[in-house]
C-alpha cells in the first residue's frame, strides 16, 4: 500500500530523511516514532505530496505521489497535526465539500456524512460555523473528513493533539476497525503508550535515519533489555550512536 | 512489481468543469458567510465602508466630470494621454499587487496545505487563488476606474452603449496584468526561490525609481511656471511614454475613447464602435491566452514550487541586543524599569516586523517624496498656509490608519500573552502606559520632521511652523491616546489576528474617533490662522476683510485661542480614552 523506495529529502546541507526505505502493506498499522527533528514531519508530508523528495520515490496504491499526485491522493486520508478549516463554512458544509472534491455520489456522500457524524459525535456542532470550534472540535472533524471516502491509506501527524479522553478512545477504536478491514494507516506519534497499545510495526527515526523498523518484541529483541515498556526501548535507541 | 488497485467505484477524480464548479461554489458560500457574519456582527463597520465608499465614489465622480470638462475644452487629445498615464500605472501596481496576493495564497496559506493533499488539480487550486487575488487587488482599481470612465462618458455624451462595454473593458484588462503578476510569481517559486524576496525587491526599487524620475522630471524645473500652458505641454511630452501601443493600458485608453465617440446628432458612430469592439477583443483574447499560461505553469510547476519553499530552512540569526535598547532599557530611575522593558520588548518586536515597518516607511516615505516636490509651485500666503493645514491633516490621518491597524490590538494581542505578563511584578496600569509611550514617540518624531518638511517647502513663516509642529504633537498624542485607551477597553482576547481585532467594532469605532479628533484640531487651529491672513490681504488690497467676532478671531487672541483649543482637545483626547481604558483594564479576566 505504501512503499518509500530510497527516499532522501535534503535542506540546504541539512539531511532531514535519508534514504528510507519501508514497505507498509495492506492492513497494517505503522508508527513512526522519534525525536524533535528527527524527520518524522518531513517523511509524513513528502507521503501526501506537500514536500517532493530530493531522491527516491514514494507510491501510495502503486501511484507515484510525485507523479500521479491525484491519483496518490484519491486512496488517501490525511489528519494534520494542526487542522485546517474554513472558518466560514459549518461543520457539515465542510464535509460535503471534501466528499464533492472526491466525487461522491450524492446519496452515497449522504449516508458517509451522517455515519462519520455519529462515529465522531458530531451532531451538536455540525451546523454551526468552525471558527467557533474548540481545537478538539476541529481535530474530530478533520477526522471525520479523512475517513470519508474510506481510504485505503490513513495518514496521521500526532493525530491525538486536543483530543479528549473519550474521543481519543473513539479515534483508537476506528483506527483498530479500519485496519481490520484492510486500512493501512500511517502514523507518526511521541505518544508511545499508543504506538505500543495499536501498532503492528513500529519505525524508529533518529537525525533523518531509520534506526529501527520492526515489531515491538523485535524491538526488544534487538536492545536486548530488560525493560518491558516502549519508553525505555524508545530511549535506549535514540541515544544509542549505533546505526539500524 | 507493484499492482495498482483499481480507483474504488465509490470515488473518481473530478473532470475540471465539475472541480471548477466546486471551488465557485465554496467562494459563494464563503462570500455569503462573510457577509452574513458581517451583517449581524459588524453593522457598525459594514454601514462605514459602504457609505465611505459611495461618497469617496460621488466625490470623485465630481471631480471627474469637472476635470474632464476643464480638459474637453483646453485639448481634446489630452484625455486619451491622462487615460494612459492612469491605466499603464494601475497595469503597474496590479501586476505587483495581484503577484503578491497569488504568492501569500498559493505558498504561505493553511488552505493551500489543505488542497494539495487532495486530488484537485494544481491548475484548479490555482484558478481558485488567483480569482481571490484578482478580487482583492483590484476593487481599488473598480473603485477609481469607475467613477472616471463614467465622468467622462457623461462630459462626452457618450450613448449608452459605451456605458454598457465599460465593464467588460475593464474586467479583461484587470485580468491581464493579474495574469502577469501571478505568472511571474509561480515561475520565481519554482525556478528561482531563493531569489524571489530579491525580484521583487528589484521590481519595486526599479518602479519606485521610474516614479521618482518622472515626478521629478514633471516638477524640478518648473519653478515659475507651474500649471501654465508651457507646463503643461512639456509635462504631456514626458507622460507620453506610457502611450504605448503593445501596452494593455493602449488598448484600453483607445477602446473606450472609440466607444465614447458620438456624431453630430449625437448617436453612436458605429464605425467608432466597431474599432471599440476589436480593442475589447484584443484584451479580451490576450486575457484568456494568459490566463491559460498561467493555468498551465500552475500544472506544471504549482507543486514543485510549493516544495521548494517548504524546503527552505529559515536562517537562524543571532539577535544582538541593539545601542537603542540598551540605553533604553538602563535610563531613567530604577522605578521605571517595568515601563522601560515593555518599551524596548516593542520596539523590538516592532523592528522584527517588516510587515509593520514597511508600511510605515512607504506610506511616509511617499508623503515626503510629495512634500519634497512642494517647493515646485509658487504660492501666496494663504494658499500656502491652507496647503500646510491640509498636509498636517493627511499626516495626522496616515499615522491614525497606523495607530489603528497597529497599536489598537497590541493590549488585545497582550491580553493572550497573560500567562507571562500576569506573573510578572508589572503593575497593568504600567502595560497600557507603555503601549501609549511606544505609540506617541513612534509616530512623533516622523510626523513632525514631516510637517517641520512640508512647511518649510511651502515657505511658510515660523510662527506658522511652530504653530504646526505643536498641532502635530497634540495629534500624535491624542491618536495615542485614542487607539490605546480604546483598545484597552474593548479588547478582543480570543483573536490572534491583529488585522482581525482591528477590523472590528472598537477598532472601527477608534478609526472614526480619531479622523473626527484629527477634524477637529486642523479646523480649530486653521481657521483663527486663515482669518488672520484674510485680515493681513484686507488691510493690504481692499479684499474682504473680516469684522467683529470674525475679526477678534483672526487677530493674536483668537490664534492663541485656537492654539489653546487645540491643545485642551489633544490632552482630552489622550487622557480620557486612556484613563476609561486602563480602568476596564484592570477589571480585565484574562
Amino acid at each position: 500500500m505504501i512503499e518509500f523506495d530510497h527516499v532522501t529529502r535534503t535542506y540546504g546541507a541539512k539531511t532531514a530523511v535519508s534514504d528510507l526505505t519501508v514497505s507498509i502493506p495492506r492492513g497494517e498499522l505503522f508508527a513512526l516514532l522519534g525525536p524533535n527533528g528527527a524527520g518524522k514531519t518531513t517523511t509524513i508530508r513528502m507521503l501526501v505530496g506537500l514536500l517532493h523528495p530530493s531522491k527516491g520515490a514514494i507510491r501510495v496504491c502503486g501511484h507515484d505521489v510525485v507523479k500521479s499526485p491525484r491519483e496518490a491522493h484519491l486512496h488517501l486520508g490525511y489528519v494534520p497535526d494542526e487542522p485546517t478549516l474554513y472558518d466560514k463554512l459549518t461543520g457539515r458544509e465542510f464535509l460535503w465539500f471534501i466528499a464533492d472534491m472526491f466525487g461522491m455520489p450524492h446519496r452515497l456522500a449522504t449516508s458517509r456524512i451522517d455515519r462519520e457524524i455519529e462515529h465522531f459525535e458530531l451532531a451538536e456542532f455540525a451546523d454551526d460555523l468552525a471558527e467557533s470550534y474548540s481545537l478538539g472540535m476541529k481535530q474530530r472533524l478533520v477526522f471525520a473528513a479523512s475517513l470519508l471516502h474510506d481510504p485505503e491509506v490513513l495518514v496521521l501527524d500526532e493525530p491525538m493533539v486536543g483530543l479528549d479522553p473519550r474521543s481519543v478512545r473513539i479515534v483508537k477504536d476506528l483506527l483498530s476497525a479500519r485496519t481490520r478491514e484492510g486500512m493501512t494507516v500511517f502514523m507518526s506519534t511521541h505518544t508511545l503508550a499508543m504506538a505500543e497499545e495499536m501498532a503492528d510495526r513500529v519505525g524508529i527515526m533518529v537525525r533523518g535515519n531509520l534506526r529501527f523498523l520492526g515489531t515491538i518484541a523485535e524491538l526488544r529483541e534487538q536492545v536486548a533489555l530488560e525493560s518491558t515498556t516502549l519508553e525505555h526501548l524508545y530511549l535506549q535507541v535514540t541515544s544509542s550512536g549505533g546505526e539500524r | 512489481m507493484t499492482t495498482r488497485p483499481a480507483i474504488p467505484d465509490a470515488v473518481r477524480l473530478l473532470p475540471f468543469e465539475d472541480e471548477a464548479r466546486l471551488f465557485t461554489r465554496l467562494r459563494a458560500t464563503l462570500a455569503w458567510e462573510t457577509i452574513r457574519s458581517m451583517l449581524t456582527q459588524a453593522r457598525l463597520r459594514l454601514s462605514l465602508v459602504v457609505l465611505l465608499s459611495a461618497m469617496f465614489w460621488a466625490a470623485l465622480y465630481g471631480l471627474f466630470v469637472e476635470g474632464f470638462g476643464f480638459l474637453d475644452a483646453l485639448h481634446a487629445e489630452v484625455i486619451s494621454l491622462l487615460f494612459n498615464a492612469f491605466f499603464s500605472s494601475l497595469m503597474v501596481m496590479l501586476i505587483f499587487s495581484t503577484g503578491i496576493l497569488v504568492y501569500s495564497g498559493m505558498y504561505c496559506s493553511t488552505e493551500a496545505k489543505l488542497l494539495l493533499t487532495l486530488p484537485v488539480r494544481a491548475e484548479t487550486i490555482f484558478a481558485h487563488k488567483f480569482r481571490e487575488a484578482m478580487w482583492f487587488s483590484s476593487w481599488g482599481f473598480i473603485l477609481l476606474g469607475s467613477p472616471l470612465l463614467a465622468a467622462y462618458g457623461v462630459v462626452r455624451h457618450a450613448d449608452w452603449p459605451y456605458f454598457v462595454v465599460l465593464l467588460p473593458f475593464m474586467v479583461s484588462f484587470v485580468f491581464i496584468p493579474a495574469s502577469v503578476g501571478s505568472i511571474v510569481c509561480i515561475m520565481l517559486v519554482a525556478w528561482m526561490p531563493r531569489l524571489r524576496m530579491h525580484a521583487l525587491t528589484i521590481g519595486v526599487v526599479g518602479v519606485c525609481l521610474i516614479g521618482l524620475w518622472m515626478c521629478w522630471a514633471m516638477f524640478s524645473k518648473a519653478t515659475v511656471d507651474a500649471m501654465s500652458a508651457a507646463w503643461f505641454e512639456r509635462t504631456f511630452a514626458r507622460l507620453s511614454i506610457t502611450e504605448q501601443k503593445l501596452f494593455p493600458s493602449w488598448w484600453l485608453s483607445s477602446g473606450l475613447i472609440e466607444a465614447a465617440r458620438t456624431g453630430p446628432d449625437g448617436r453612436l458612430v458605429a464605425d467608432s464602435f466597431f474599432e471599440a469592439l476589436k480593442f475589447l477583443a484584443l484584451l479580451i483574447a490576450n486575457a484568456l491566452a494568459l490566463q491559460s499560461l498561467a493555468g498551465w505553469l500552475a500544472r506544471i510547476a504549482y507543486r514543485k514550487g510549493f516544495s521548494q519553499l517548504s524546503s527552505e530552512v529559515p536562517q537562524r540569526r543571532r539577535r544582538q541586543l541593539r545601542w537603542f535598547d540598551r540605553a533604553l532599557g538602563h535610563a531613567g530611575f530604577a522605578t521605571g524599569r517595568p515601563l522601560r522593558l515593555l518599551l524596548v520588548k516593542d520596539f523590538r518586536l516592532f523592528r522584527r516586523d517588516i510587515s509593520q515597518w514597511s508600511q510605515f516607511v512607504i506610506f511616509f516615505g511617499l508623503l515626503g517624496l510629495y512634500f519634497v516636490n512642494l517647493r515646485s509651485f509658487n504660492y501666496n500666503n494663504a494658499y500656502a498656509s491652507m496647503i500646510g493645514y491640509l498636509n498636517l491633516a493627511v499626516v495626522g490621518l496616515i499615522l491614525s490608519t497606523f495607530t489603528t491597524r497597529f497599536v489598537y490590538p497590541m493590549i488585545s494581542l497582550e491580553g493572550r500573552r497573560f500567562w507571562i505578563l500576569g506573573l510578572l511584578p508589572v503593575h497593568r496600569d504600567q502595560i497600557v502606559w507603555s503601549k501609549f509611550l511606544f505609540s506617541f514617540v513612534g509616530g512623533v518624531i516622523p510626523c513632525c520632521i514631516l510637517v517641520l518638511l512640508s512647511d518649510s517647502m511651502l515657505g511658510l513663516p515660523v510662527k506658522l511652523i511652530a504653530q504646526h509642529e505643536i498641532c502635530c504633537i497634540m495629534l500624535c498624542m491624542g491618536l495615542s491616546g485614542i487607539a490605546v485607551g480604546f483598545g484597552a477597553r474593548m479588547p478582543d482576547l480570543r483573536e490572534s489576528s491583529p488585522s482581525k481585532i482591528s477590523s472590528g467594532f472598537g477598532g472601527t469605532l477608534s478609526l472614526v474617533v480619531s479622523s473626527l479628533f484629527i477634524m477637529v484640531v486642523v479646523v480649530v487651529a486653521a481657521v483663527p490662522t486663515h482669518l488672520s491672513l484674510l485680515n493681513q490681504a484686507g488691510r493690504g488690497f481692499g479684499a474682504f476683510a473680516p469684522e467683529g467676532m470674525l475679526a477678534w478671531l483672526g487677530g493674536p487672541w483668537g490664534t492663541f485661542c485656537g492654539l489653546a483649543a487645540v491643545i485642551v482637545t489633544g490632552l482630552t483626547a489622550t487622557f480620557v480614552p486612556l484613563a476609561l481604558g486602563i480602568q476596564a483594564f484592570r477589571r480585565l479576566e484574562a
